[in-house]
This record gives C-alpha cells, sequence and structure tokens, in this order.
C-alpha cells in the first residue's frame, strides 16, 4: 500500500434536490476541516467529461463516494473507470434514519441540514482517517 | 421556493422549456458561482421557463436522461476552461444552444476563494452569471427554439 495517497471524496452533482447539496456540503466539511491534509475532491462533470487529469487522480488514489440518492452518479461514474470506490456512502439513508435533521432547502440547507452535514461528516472522516492508515473500511454499503 | 424544482405540477412539466445544465464544479470556487447563478435562474427568476438535469446522469441514468438536450434548448453554465458541462451534453446529449464559462464574468481585480459559503463579491459574480443565462433563455424563448 502506497501511503502517500489521499482520499479523493467525490459528491454527488445534485443540483435538483437539497439531498444533493447535502453530500456536497459533506464533502466540503471533511476536505476543509476534518480531513484537510488527507482528503479532496475532484469535479464529478469532469469525470463524466472524460478529463485525464482527474481520471488518472481518480485511479491513482483512494475514493470515497457520496451520493444523494438511489441513481448513484457518483458511484457510477468513477466504476465506468474501472476503479470501484473505496467506500460508497448513501446519503438519503442517512437523511431517514436521522428525521429531526432534514435540509431546509436547495441554497441554504439550514442549521437541521448543517447538523446532518456534520453527522455524515464524521462517518467519512473516520473512513478517510482508516484508508490513510491502511486500515480496511467496513463492508461498502449497499442501499437499493 | 427553494425546493420546487423537482416539483412543478404537470401542467407546467408540460410548458416548452429551456434546458439549463451547470457543471458540477465541486473543486473550484467558479464551481459553486456557476451552481448558484443556475439556481437562481431556476429557483427565482425562471421557474416555469426552465429546467436541468444533474449532468453525471448522462453517465449513471438511461437513454431518456440522455435526451436532456434534443428535448430542451440547452445552456451549460460552467466554471472552468475545461467546459465540461458542454463537452459532456455535447458528447452524450445533443448539440449545446448557448454555453457560459463562469471565468469570462470574473473582472481582473475580482478574486473567488470560497466553495461554499460564497461572500459578497463572490455572490455578486452569480448574479452577473445569472443575469446573462436569464438573457439568454429569453432570447431562446423569443426566437421560439423550444
Amino acid at each position: 500500500m502506497n501511503n502517500n495517497k489521499k482520499v479523493i471524496i467525490i459528491p454527488c452533482s445534485g443540483i435538483g434536490k437539497p439531498i444533493g447539496t447535502v453530500s456536497r456540503e459533506t464533502a466540503y466539511e471533511v476536505i476543509e476541516n476534518l480531513a484537510k491534509d488527507k482528503a479532496e475532491t475532484v469535479c464529478l462533470a469532469a469525470l463524466t467529461s472524460g478529463d485525464e487529469d482527474t481520471i488518472k487522480k481518480v485511479k491513482d488514489n483512494y475514493v470515497i463516494t457520496l451520493d444523494g440518492c438511489a441513481r448513484r452518479c457518483a458511484q457510477k461514474n468513477v466504476e465506468q473507470y474501472g476503479k470501484t470506490p473505496d467506500k460508497s456512502h448513501m446519503i438519503l439513508k442517512y437523511a431517514a434514519i436521522n428525521p429531526d435533521k432534514k435540509p431546509k432547502g436547495l441554497i441554504d440547507i439550514g442549521d437541521s441540514g448543517r447538523a446532518l452535514v456534520d453527522t455524515i461528516a464524521g462517518t467519512v472522516a473516520k473512513d478517510v482517517e482508516d484508508l490513510t492508515k491502511n486500515k480496511k473500511v467496513t463492508e461498502k454499503e449497499n442501499n437499493n | 421556493m427553494d425546493n420546487k424544482i423537482s416539483d412543478k405540477t404537470e401542467t407546467e412539466n408540460k410548458r416548452k422549456k429551456v434546458g439549463i445544465v451547470s457543471c458540477g464544479g465541486e473543486e473550484l470556487p467558479e464551481g459553486s458561482i456557476s451552481r448558484l447563478a443556475t439556481l437562481d435562474v431556476l429557483l427565482k427568476r425562471k421557474p416555469f421557463d426552465t429546467t436541468t438535469i444533474c449532468l453525471p446522469l448522462y453517465i449513471a441514468g438511461g437513454e431518456g436522461d440522455r435526451m436532456f438536450a434534443k428535448n430542451y434548448p440547452t445552456i451549460t453554465v460552467d466554471g472552468c476552461e475545461k467546459l465540461c458541462a458542454k463537452k459532456a451534453t455535447e458528447k452524450f446529449s445533443g448539440k449545446v444552444t448557448h454555453s457560459i464559462n463562469v471565468k469570462d464574468f470574473i473582472k481582473e481585480d475580482e478574486k473567488v476563494i470560497n466553495k461554499r459559503n460564497l461572500n459578497d463579491k463572490e455572490k455578486e459574480i452569480a448574479g452577473r452569471v445569472a443575469d446573462e443565462i436569464e438573457k439568454n433563455v429569453d432570447k431562446i424563448l423569443k426566437e421560439g427554439q423550444v
């Protein structure tokens, strides 16, 4: 295992639903605060459009995908390049088990949405820690 | 007002609309400006005349999703010179009617730094981009391209 690997956290680009905003905010919370030196993100659209630099970064590092809905755009866009994400999170699942933490809107998810972000970000940050310590993360979630 | 993209009524959905596709742009402040400008038009300025799609659905979705640019005259909004929204739309879906790059709306003395919690300057730039999107939505509607 290469300890210099970073963890690339890829949120879905969900633009039409607040849960997409939660996905993106979770990624930012991890890369900007909780695991600043170990994690970063890439533009999912760059994977969709086939940008070579982005594809290489995804292939060369650990990947965690955060999908807002069952269509799993982030996970599928990674898999199309032959890479299986090291961990895939379904944000809807976290919303379902935390009904008191509901995102308010698309642009501003509100305090309750931010509480949901904090909950998920803590879990994702733990994954980053495990991956960078070469620990095997728990079985990939299956939330279909 | 903030939650209505997917909740429009059946009557509204039958209206002729202009598609707006924003790059995800998660990696760059300009991507967040692109999304904010796009949402401003979708939710506030032209809610009944516009629609959108999550761009990665061109790959993750089905044939119906890839019909987007054939079903709607489409404006793409990109955050950088890679033009991912434009390229992906033209590669998987169809010809783009108008393409906008956020970088063209950032003045030389303006710096954008935030990917979230955009500051007043970044919101002002998003407003200029939204003006450009709105102008082109109106143009497309006026020219009867829908």
